[in-house]
Formats: C-alpha cells, structure tokens, sequence
C-alpha cells in the first residue's frame, strides 16, 4: 500500500491559473519565432509541436494530481481522453494546412478549446484544493505501526493522560468536547516507537444520532488496528455516573474485536476504587470481566494527577500489543521469510555440569556495604535541612581541615597586627632568627665585662709587642735558654691557664716528664732561698741526688732529628726528615746571599762602581 | 584581606581606603589617598617628591638595609595553621618592630649627629673668635671667664631729676 504523506501533495490551481501555467509554459518552451516565407513543412511541424507540448503539459499536470491524491484515477482518465482527442483531431487538420495563417488559427482554435475543458471543471479544481488544504492538516497517522487509542466518556482525563505520557500538548479544558478532533503522539517502549491516537470523547447515542466530532473516534477505532485503552471515571467528576460509562462500553465493545483492551480506572486520588458504591463496583467488574473474555484484556487504575499508576498503563498497553503483534506476525506465512535470517547462538554445552558467573565472595560482601553506606551515610545536605534549612544554617567549612591538634580547627587567626600583615611573617624558625637578631643588638652586661678583660688583655699584648719592635735593633737579646725574665715556669704556666679556667695539674705534670736535665747552676739558683749552707758537700750530695731524682725524672740524652715529638705535628720520622731537607733547601739560598732571613732585600750598594763604569763591547751605555 | 603599599609615598593603604589602578599591561597601581594619586596622575616621579619614603630611602634619609627588613616577606606559599606558630609570631611582630623602629631611629640619630656636632663645633670657634665683639680683651684679661660685663652707667644728681617725670 502506497504511503500517502498528505502534507507533500502539490496545490492545486484553479482553473485560470492552471490554464495560464499550461499557456505560458507553451510559450516559454516552444520555439516562437516563425515566418511566412519559411517553407510549409516547417510551418506545419512549427505548429503542430505546440499542440503537442500543450497537449503534453496538461496531461502531465493532471498525472501528478491524480497519484497524488488518493482515489482520483477515473477522473483523470476522462479528461486525459478529452485532451489527447482535441489534440489529436488538430493535429490531423494542421498536416493539412497550407498557409501560416491557417495553421495559426488552427493552433489557436486547438488550444483554445483544450483550455475550455479545463475551464468547465474550474469548480472540481477548486474543490480538489480544498481538500488537500484540508488533508494538509490531519495528523499523519501511520496506519500499519504500533498505535495505541484512547477513548471514553469526555473529561475522563483522555488528554491529559496523553500529555504524560507523550511529547504532545493536547488543551485540556473542564467543559466537555476540548479534543475536537484526533491527536497523535508518539512514545517509547523497550526501544520502539508507539502511536498514541487521543479521540474526542464518545457520548451513549444511537449510531445515527452521532455528531461529527464522535464519528471522528468511531471510525478510528473501527478501522485501526490498535490496542484500546477505555477510560472510566471513578470519581464521576466528568459529570456522567458510571452506569452511563459502563452502558457506553458495551455498546461500542462489538468495535473492541481482537485488540488489546485495557479498562483503566483514572482520578482515583478523588476516589479510590475500593471507596465507590456497590452497584457501581459490579458495573466495574462486569466490564472487566468483558475485558478478560476478549483477547488480553485487564483493569489497570491511575490517576493522572499524581501520576500514580500511568506509566503502568503505558508499560501494560505496550506490553500487549507488541505480544499480539509478534504472535500474528509468527502466525502469517511472511514469517518463514524472516525466520531463516535470525539465529540465536548458543554454545553447545558440553556436559551436564552447571556454570554460573563467578563473582569473589569480597566484591559481593563490599557491593552490599557500599549499598548500605549509601543508605546510612548522612550527607551535608541532610545537615543543612534538619538544622533549619539553607538561609538558617551555614555549614562548617573547617570541619575537615587536618591540623595536627584538633582543636585549632575553630580558632581564628588575625590577618593584620599593627600596620603589617601577619601572613608575611609567618615561617617556621621564626623563634630562632629572632634570637639572632637580639643577639645583633647590644651585649649584656656579661658580655661586656668579657669584651672589657679581652680589651685589656689584648692591649697589653699590643704594648708589649710594640716595646719589642720599638728595641728590636738594640735590644741585647738573651738566648731563651737562660730564661731571665722567670717566663718558662710550671707554675706560670699552670696559674695561667687557671686564669683561663682549665686545671693545669696535668699539663704540668707532663711537663715535668718531658722536660730535659737542667744544668747544676739553675737547680743551685733555685735551691738559694731555702737554707743558705748550699756548699754543705753531704748536703750538697744529698741534696744533688734527690734534686736529680725530683726535678728530672728523665735521662738527659741528645735527640737524633730523624725523632719525632710529639707536639711537633708530624706523622713519622721520614716526613720529619722531608721537612727538615725542606726547610734547610729554602734557606740555603739565602744564606749563600749572606742575608739575615726572609725579608733582608738590603742592597749594600745601590749602584757598584763596577757595574756602572767601563765601555761597552756591545750596546750603548744608556742601557746597561 | 591585606594590607597594600601605597605605590607613591609607599604608607599603608587599610581596607576601604584609596584606589587601586590597573594599567593595560596588568600592572596594578595602589594610592592610599587622593594626593597621591593626582600625583601619579601628573607623572611625577615619586624619588624626586620629597616627603615620599622612596625619595627618603634613595637619599638616605631612612634606613635601606637591614636585617629586620628580611622578616617581612610575602610568601606564596600556604602554611598549615599551628597555633604555636600564630602565637610565637605575633609576639614576634612586636619584637620585630621595637627592633627596627629603634634602629630606624638611630639611623636617623647618627645622620644628624655630625651636623650637630659640627655645629657645636662651629659654636665654639665663633665663641673664642667672636668674644671680642660683646667683651673688650681688656676686660677679658681681667676676668677670663666669659660672664659677660653689665653695663654700668654714671648718671649726675641733676640729671635724675631731670628724667623724673619722663620715668612715669
């Protein structure tokens, strides 16, 4: 069956124009210019071509109305005849033409009387528009598609249901008759797509007495194939009790033949099911049980209100007739055709054994806590509600925050403190540069009286050195050994690192073993102040050998100087052996010079008489 | 919340005070206050304005350098709040700033001490050069310290009478 998209059927032009279009076309397309002194058979051919063309043209146009409106063969066909006979007649007559102006006059009389055909049905035309404007406007219903109708009473809530569940914004109104005519929409279920027809409401009347608008539902369910979705108010809001209902259903039930029926029970928020009367309750059962004798019958209820229960309809309606559906299509003889084309693979089973899917006993159990959790976990949102909602509650942002003592989390810290901005001061070793930077500034009071007793100190070495430069040329200088000014004493030595806070007992001490035999006229001079008979020869021996045995507690013994101290700082004898070659190396230079030390540069004579006297060999005297 | 530099004479701009300008080259100038920025406005260079701190510290009028400047530093980094870190810091801060006004203060001090001292200086000198001028050497051999003589006017009898009534 051919799929008429009414919406695409070209207009049609009333009389006049059509003829203007034809006429004007014929002249556009035609050549047009020709003169009397052509020769006669191109002047007959000239003219014969445009009542063809003509001819042509209007059968053409006529073709194209009549495919594209639905029923319209025979009419076209009539006129076809009549046109192509005019046409056919001048043709004849024009072989026969022997001047132009004859042959023009017959082109003339022939169109002419083609557009008179034409004229005479001017009113069909205008009525062939009509229709297809009006034809322009029906929704395009796909006949053979999943549809689903809805009807009942007016103001059951038809409409409205529509609304839910499709795209469609069908007027729901409270007076009766709104839907005036049919509405289409579309809706989906499990990945295909339904027709949803809404009719105007249908009133309990005769056949005859009927109006347009209910003949409008009626000959859509009779010649729909769809499933049927009848409303029923419970509630009697729409004005009609459901005896009236219910007697309305059995009279069209005879139009319910092999479709899906669905009773569906709508406004139950006004009135639930269980709450309406008892007589009404067997009128509601009386049609379902009508229901369930057809072929898949059911009463489903919902209101559209609350949306409780619609997509149940829906879900219910759908589910029905796609099942009846399929099954026809199982049933007819097209199936075979399809049936080689599907195949569903399984894997063959190779033995008895049971296989099911192997899910880790740890995935199940944290899927079911994770579900829990879900359920359990309280969220910020839930906070904010039960302590007063959004204006009244403002959340804790520091809750959160990982500090390393908890309890800091609410504290609040100043930005700005005396003109300066505490963030930029803020380092870790705050603490420690600051003690630096006291210590920069001034010394306490110990500390002073320590730079006091080094300044003290550290002048009297400078006034000591000075003297020593000062008489360094005349000074007599009395070899160390003989020690004249009493410095190389123990117990100098200990009162003074004393002074400096250390205990001297050991140094002293080590001293006294490393220290060399001293000569008899130092240990006689020390031994003066004690008793003056130093002369005394028992005494004197006595006294030698116990002074021998107390003051050197070591042999005298020369040292070789491979022999290293300890206290020189060297490692062994070989390096002290190097570092006397060294040393002897640096100063033999000199010594040959004849000069005291390191910073004898004196040049005795300036300018020897020897050097700056003579003639030369080579080279002038300037230079010498 | 910070507190800003006045780009001009550098003082403190506090929340809610001066302007904030921001040039095409997205370099933003900071005024604390009206001066300031009229001045910018007329292209004046803030070293060459002399009651700027720029002009202060380039002429060494204030202290440039010094270590308590390197304690106030913007850092970009975020530091994990510690309470004894906030605390030691506060106390800190006033430390810090006794310290540096102290040494600002000096500074400033020590600047001025030499035209003190050459003024004492300059006193001196012009007290043993000048003393000629308000005592007679004469006088000062006499009396050499440096009490200056008081005038000692010889009036007659009949002179006295004479200025009597002028005296009322």
């Amino acid at each position: 069956m051919v799929q008429y998209n009414f919406k695409k059927i070209t207009v049609v032009p009333n009389g006049k124009d059509f003829i203007d279009i034809i006429l004007s076309r014929t002249q556009r397309q035609t050549p047009t210019v020709v003169h009397k002194g052509y020769a006669i058979s191109r002047l007959r051919q000239f003219y014969m071509r445009k009542v063809k063309y003509t001819q042509q043209n209007f059968h053409e146009k006529l073709s194209t109305i009549s495919d594209e409106f639905p029923c319209l063969d025979d009419i076209q066909s009539i006129l076809w005849n009549l046109i192509s006979k005019i046409a056919k007649d001048y043709v004849k007559l024009l072989k026969y033409g022997d001047l132009l102006c004859r042959c023009k006059s017959l082109k003339v009389a022939a169109l002419g009387r083609m557009c008179t055909v034409i004229k005479r049905i001017g009113p069909s035309l205008a009525y062939l528009e009509q229709i297809r404007q009006h034809m322009a406007r029906l929704p395009s219903i796909d006949p053979n598609t999943r549809t689903m109708l809805i009807c009942g009473y007016p103001n059951v809530g038809k409409s409205s249901f529509m609304n839910k569940i499709t795209r469609a914004d069908v007027d729901v109104q409270p007076y009766a008759f709104t839907t005036k005519s049919l509405f289409v929409g579309h809706t989906d279920y499990k990945y295909l797509r339904y027709q949803v027809i809404d009719t105007p409401g249908i009133l309990d009347r005769p056949f005859e007495d009927r109006n347009i608008i209910e003949m409008c539902s009626i000959t859509a369910l009779a010649h729909l194939r769809a499933a049927v979705l009848f409303f029923l108010d419970i509630s009697g809001s729409c004005g009609y009790s459901i005896s009236q209902q219910a007697a309305l259903f059995h009279s069209i039930k005879s139009l319910f033949m092999n479709k899906p029926l669905i009773i569906v029970c709508n406004k139950t928020d006004l009135q639930p099911l269980d709450g309406i009367s008892e007589a009404d309750r067997k009128l509601v059962m009386e049609m379902k049980g009508e229901a369930m004798k057809t072929v898949i019958g059911v009463l489903l209820i919902m209101s559209t209100v609350t949306e409780d229960g619609v997509i149940a309809v829906k879900n219910a309606a759908c589910e029905r007739l796609l099942n009846q559906r399929v099954e026809l299509k199982m049933k007819s003889k097209k199936i075979n055709d399809c049936l080689n084309r599907f195949c569903v693979a399984l894997p063959k089973p190779r033995d008895q054994k049971e296989r099911p899917a192997c899910i880790p006993q740890a995935v199940l159990e944290t899927k079911a806590k994770q579900a829990a959790e879900k359920e359990k976990r309280k969220t910020e949102k839930d906070l904010e509600d039960e302590n007063g909602g959004a204006g009244v509650y403002s959340a804790s942002l520091r809750k959160n925050y990982i500090l390393s003592n908890n309890e800091w989390k609410e504290d609040i810290m100043p930005e700005i403190l005396d003109g300066h901005n505490v963030y930029d001061f803020i380092d870790p070793d705050i603490l420690l540069r600051l003690e630096e930077l006291e210590h920069e500034e001034e010394l306490s009071p110990e500390e002073q009286e320590a730079l006091a007793e080094i300044r003290k100190k550290k002048s009297l070495l400078i006034q000591q050195h000075r003297m020593k430069k000062s008489t360094a040329e005349s000074w007599p200088v009395v070899p160390k050994k003989f020690d004249m000014d009493r410095k190389f004493l123990t117990e100098r030595m200990g009162r003074q690192l004393s002074c400096l806070g250390l205990d001297p007992s050991l140094a002293i001490n080590r001293a006294r073993n490393k220290s060399r035999g001293r000569k008899r006229e130092r240990s006689v001079d020390r031994r003066v102040g004690d008793d003056g008979d130093a002369m005394d020869i028992d005494d004197n021996q006595a006294s030698k050998k116990f002074r021998l045995r107390s003051t050197s507690r070591s042999r005298s013994r020369s040292r070789p100087p491979s022999e290293v101290v300890p206290g020189e700082g060297l490692k062994d004898s070989a390096q002290k052996v190097k570092t006397i070659k060294l040393a002897k190396k640096s100063v033999l230079k000199r010594n040959k010079n004849a000069r005291r030390g390191e910073a004898d540069r004196v040049i005795p004579t300036l300018k020897p008489k020897h050097l700056f006297s003579g003639k030369r060999s080579i080279g002038k005297t300037q230079r010498q | 919340m910070r507190l800003e530099k006045c780009w001009f004479c550098s003082s403190t701009v506090y929340p809610g005070h001066g302007i904030q300008f921001v040039r095409n080259d997205a370099k933003i100038f900071r005024f604390c206050r009206s001066k300031c920025h009229k001045n910018f406005k007329m292209k004046r260079n803030p070293r060459k304005v002399k009651w700027t701190k720029a002009y202060r510290r380039l002429h060494g009028k204030d202290m440039t350098q010094d270590s308590t400047f390197e304690f106030e530093r913007k850092r970009n980094r975020p530091e994990r709040y510690d309470r004894n870190l906030a605390e030691n810091t506060l106390k800190a801060i006033k430390k810090i700033d006794k310290i540096r006004s102290d040494r600002a203060s000096d500074h400033i001090k020590n600047r001025l001490k030499t035209g003190k001292v050459q003024r004492q200086k300059e006193a001196r000198k012009q007290l043993e050069q000048g003393i000629h001028l308000v005592k007679a050497p004469l006088a000062l051999a006499q009396d050499s310290s440096l009490c200056l003589p008081k005038i000692k006017v010889n009036v007659s009898q009949a002179q006295i009478e004479e200025n009597q009534p002028m005296e009322e």
